[in-house]
């Protein structure tokens, strides 16, 4: 008896389950809705106020506000910083990650929470632990204090988790299989990691290094005591807002903040489009 | 009956299907990249953190004593330790309600709002306080002033702060327990329904259970995070000694009082708070939970 | 009658998932839910237990109109293809859940989980969690998890599906001693039309979201309503405009039958004590034939030789379908 191979020839057709079509009920609807009234009271409703004074002033207002020398400065001393932290990620993340899910050695559970570690600290706290290494009294004789230097050093503490944690459950599910048959195809190790894992890998550190950008580009708390927010040196754009909020000029911090706000959404967007993607490809 | 699976019965056969043991091949390449990754991990966090531990007990327990015996300091640290609680609770509620949604049922604009939920993580501390000043602010904002005029004073007070803490904070829990939920599948709740339990019934005795390690983990997350904001509690507290000055606030300005003995044994407070947190989780998470 | 569903229709998005369902389930039987996967076999049984919501039509339950009753309101017991099993509570927990909910007495609950893992020999396991089970040991705890509520009827969504072959027809062969110890209505959906035949009273045939055919196993091999069921229930080929099965085909080597067609045997494969030839008519048609070894030994068969082929005598035959498989 072969009939069941009959089944196996019709098209499987199988439920399709999700649609626009709302499958709430009542009671499920009535929570969404408490949910967002509370989500717009906490998160929206207050980021939309920011825009909105932003542009109240009219485009030129905004315009001149962001263009400003020491703001425009902080800005691009933020991007730049960000980008160059970004890059270093790209490369460690993805490093620390293979030595955490591939290597063996005594030690390695103490590395495994120093990831975390940056994530939970205050980013006051933070601040201060730097300081203790890099600052005027380093045991290393390396003061970075008041430099760029230590703005980059922040930045890189800070978002050190995000690329990390990204890569680490892929790298684990990655199929060893495959690497394998890569090599028994005569692919070089070099050749196998770059073809094999690299893609794999790819969405991963693709979406860690998005986060840890926006991580870096809205940093505050790590640089107060770090970096000197010395004007037109190592002013970050955060620190430019709380000026102007502290010097009462509200439109100006709001105009900083919606330049912030919009690379952060430029960097959900991003986000969404990676998850998407990885979930299509199953 | 007669039955052939009586003999069944000595067969464990667990279905998680054994996951083979890295093979570690060791080549040169192997012991450069972990010296690279440690050397970083060292220079990055492991000797700077151990600093602070190192300076906060310069003098003993001298400044830890002395931190505890100053009254504006003990307000500080419970400040923060009641603020970062209502964020957790806050947020645990939210959190579990919201993923259930997502995870649950469709409807218009869940994907927005899926996108939506995770801009806390990329805005600016200080942007949020600023977007938190300017709805609630008592002078000028859009609802501060009407709040104030029924009493309720949202900034430069603790509802201010809760609130800024709260954001920053929101989209921890969420993220830990959506996959988890996703993991879990509806099977159980359905055949917990076929059984005769009502909605209420089948949420704490089947999805609560099943999601407990992702709720564990986003509170854990929550409340390391809660305790340790600065920029959006600065933008929105006042910074009022006594009164509305958290414990983060108050590492900052000890450090610009010129008291860096005082810094460090609240910044060494903190992170123990914090770095206990890790290490609780990491031990008392089951490794299938991973 | 205990189960009556009738008018059934359900779409998810553009697919039609049932097409005015109709069906008669008889009180005290099993039944069996058959036909290809996709075909809306699994949303009738999950919209009889109320998991799933009908667009239209009526599910009546031992009398007691069910359509827009919640599923924790049917007194139904359902079993899922992958178990379902609540996997933070021990096996003993699992089967309570169904009395616990009810409030029953703790003694009561505990004397009859005892009852229940002792009819599925799960009793030594009884403090053990799930994952340290097998495949078919959970289902069998599913089983009893089901059974605990005295349900009016069992349901059972491919209880074998997810199980290794040896144990799946262990558990068909214990599932139907079950039956015939506890009564209770039981339906189960299975794509195997072997599992089918060999286990169920009466076989409901359901393909792309309609009911090709009910009736005994019997009724259904012997008597296929169409070409769909025929093919399901078995091989067949086709031979001068029908369908039917290859070993009712007779074969000989002369023409000595009224309106046998004349072909050449263009394959032969022995297996076993059969072999099974393809044979190329005159008439163009392609036809499998079985035939037994011996029989094929005596004509002394082989690739190329010329044979005439029949229907045999009360051949179950249907017309062919253009469209059919």
């Amino acid at each position: 008896m072969t009939s069941t191979e009959i089944a196996a020839v019709r098209p499987a057709r199988t439920p399709r389950r999700s649609g626009p079509r709302s499958t709430l009920t009542r009671s499920s609807g009535l929570g969404l809705g408490i949910a967002m009234i509370w989500f717009s009271a906490l998160v929206l409703i207050p980021l939309a106020a920011v825009v909105v004074t932003a542009v109240d002033g009219g485009w030129d207002v905004f315009w001149s506000t962001v263009t400003n020398g020491q703001t425009a400065a902080a800005i691009r001393l933020t991007v730049l910083t960000a980008v160059g932290v970004t890059a270093v990620n790209v490369v460690m993340g993805p490093l620390i990650a293979w030595v955490l899910v591939r290597d063996r050695f005594w030690g390695k559970s103490v590395l495994e929470v120093m990831i975390d570690i940056p994530f939970a600290l205050p980013t006051v706290v933070a601040g201060l632990v730097l300081l203790s290494l890099y600052g005027q009294d380093s045991p290393l004789g390396v003061d970075v204090a008041n430099t760029r230097m230590a703005v980059f050093l922040a930045f890189l503490f800070v978002t050190l988790p995000f690329v990390v944690r990204m890569v680490q459950p892929v790298l684990e599910e990655l199929d060893r299989d495959v690497e394998e048959a890569a090599a028994s195809l005569g692919a070089s190790r070099f050749t196998t990691f770059r073809r094999i894992v690299l893609p794999s890998l790819a969405p991963a550190i693709a979406a860690g290094a998005a986060l840890s950008f926006a991580r870096g580009v809205s940093e505050y708390g790590s640089l107060v005591l770090l970096s000197g927010n010395l004007p037109f040196k190592t002013e970050v754009t955060s620190v430019r807002i709380l000026s102007s909020i502290e010097n009462d000029n509200v439109p100006a911090a709001a105009a900083v903040a919606t330049v912030l706000l919009a690379i952060s959404l430029a960097v959900i967007v991003l986000l969404d489009v990676i998850q998407r993607r990885v979930a299509a490809r199953g | 009956m007669a039955d052939t699976l009586v003999h069944a019965v000595p067969d464990p056969a667990p279905v998680e299907e054994h996951r083979r043991a890295p093979r570690v091949r060791r080549t040169p390449t192997t012991y450069v990249l972990r010296f690279v990754a440690t050397a970083y991990l060292f220079l990055l966090v492991a000797w700077p953190v151990s600093l602070v531990v190192v300076n906060t007990f310069d003098d003993g327990f001298g400044s830890i004593g002395s931190l505890l015996a100053d009254p504006d300091m003990v307000v500080a640290l419970q400040l923060s330790a009641y603020v970062a609680v209502w964020s957790v609770v806050i947020n645990t509620l939210f959190g579990v309600g919201i993923s259930l949604l997502l995870v649950r049922y469709e409807f218009p604009g869940k994907r927005l709002l899926n996108a939506l939920l995770d801009i806390p993580l990329s805005v600016s501390p200080i942007v949020v306080g600023l977007a938190l000043v300017l709805v609630y602010g008592g002078r000028n904002g859009w609802f501060g002033p009407t709040l104030a005029g029924w009493g309720f004073q949202v900034i430069f007070s603790t509802p201010g702060i809760i609130m800024a803490t709260t954001f920053v904070a929101l989209p921890l829990m969420i993220r830990e327990i959506v996959p988890v939920l996703e993991e879990v599948g509806i099977e159980q709740e359905q055949a917990a329904e076929s059984l005769g339990a009502s909605a209420a019934q089948r949420f704490w005795r089947i999805t609560l259970p099943s999601i407990k390690w992702g709720i564990v983990y986003g509170v854990v997350l929550t409340l390391a995070r809660s305790l340790g904001e600065f920029g959006a509690v600065k933008v929105v507290s006042g910074n009022v000694l006594g009164q509305t000055r958290t414990a983060t606030l108050a590492v900052e300005e000890k450090y610009l009082n010129f008291d860096p003995q005082g810094a460090y044994a609240t910044a060494f407070l903190l992170a123990m708070v914090s770095v206990a947190c890790i290490v609780v989780v990491a031990i008392i998470r089951p490794k299938n939970h991973a | 009658m205990s189960i009556e569903v009738t008018g059934l229709n359900k779409k998810f998005g553009d697919f039609v998932a049932l097409d005015d369902v109709n069906v008669t389930i008889p009180t005290g039987q099993l039944t069996a839910l058959l036909g290809p996967s996709g075909g809306g076999k699994s949303t009738l049984l999950r919209i009889i237990a109320g998991l799933e919501k009908s667009d239209t039509g009526t599910v009546t339950i031992e009398g007691v109109d069910a359509t827009d009753l919640p599923a924790q309101k049917r007194n139904v017991g359902f079993v899922f293809q992958h178990y379902a099993v609540f996997k933070h509570m021990t096996v003993a927990k699992n089967v309570a859940f169904g009395l616990e909910i009810r409030k029953r007495p703790k003694d009561e609950i505990e004397h009859r989980v005892q009852e229940l893992l002792k009819l599925v020999h799960l009793s030594q396991f009884s403090h053990r969690l799930p994952s340290q089970l097998s495949g078919g040991q959970r289902q069998r705890m599913a089983l009893a998890r089901a059974l605990a509520v005295e349900p009016s009827v069992l349901l059972l969504d491919e209880p074998f599906g997810a199980l290794d072959a040896k144990v799946r027809k262990e558990l068909r062969d214990w599932l139907r001693r079950l039956h015939d110890d506890v009564h209770v209505t039981t339906v189960f959906v299975t794509h195997d039309q072997e599992e089918a035949l060999e286990v169920a009273d009466e076989i409901v045939v359901i393909n792309e979201g309609r009911v090709e055919q009910v009736g005994t196993p019997d009724q259904l091999y012997d008597e296929p309503a169409n070409d769909f069921v025929m093919s399901f229930l078995g091989e067949v080929t086709h031979f001068g405009g029908v369908s039917l099965r290859p070993h009712d085909i007779e074969l000989e080597t002369s023409p000595k039958l009224a309106g046998s067609v004349e072909g050449t045997v263009h394959r032969l494969v022995r297996i076993g004590f059969e072999v099974r030839l393809t044979v190329l008519t005159v008439d163009g048609d392609e036809v499998a034939v079985v035939v037994t070894r011996a029989h094929a030994r005596a004509l002394q068969l082989r690739e190329g030789s010329t044979v005439w082929l029949t229907p045999a005598a009360g051949a179950t035959v249907v017309p062919r379908m253009a469209a059919a498989v």
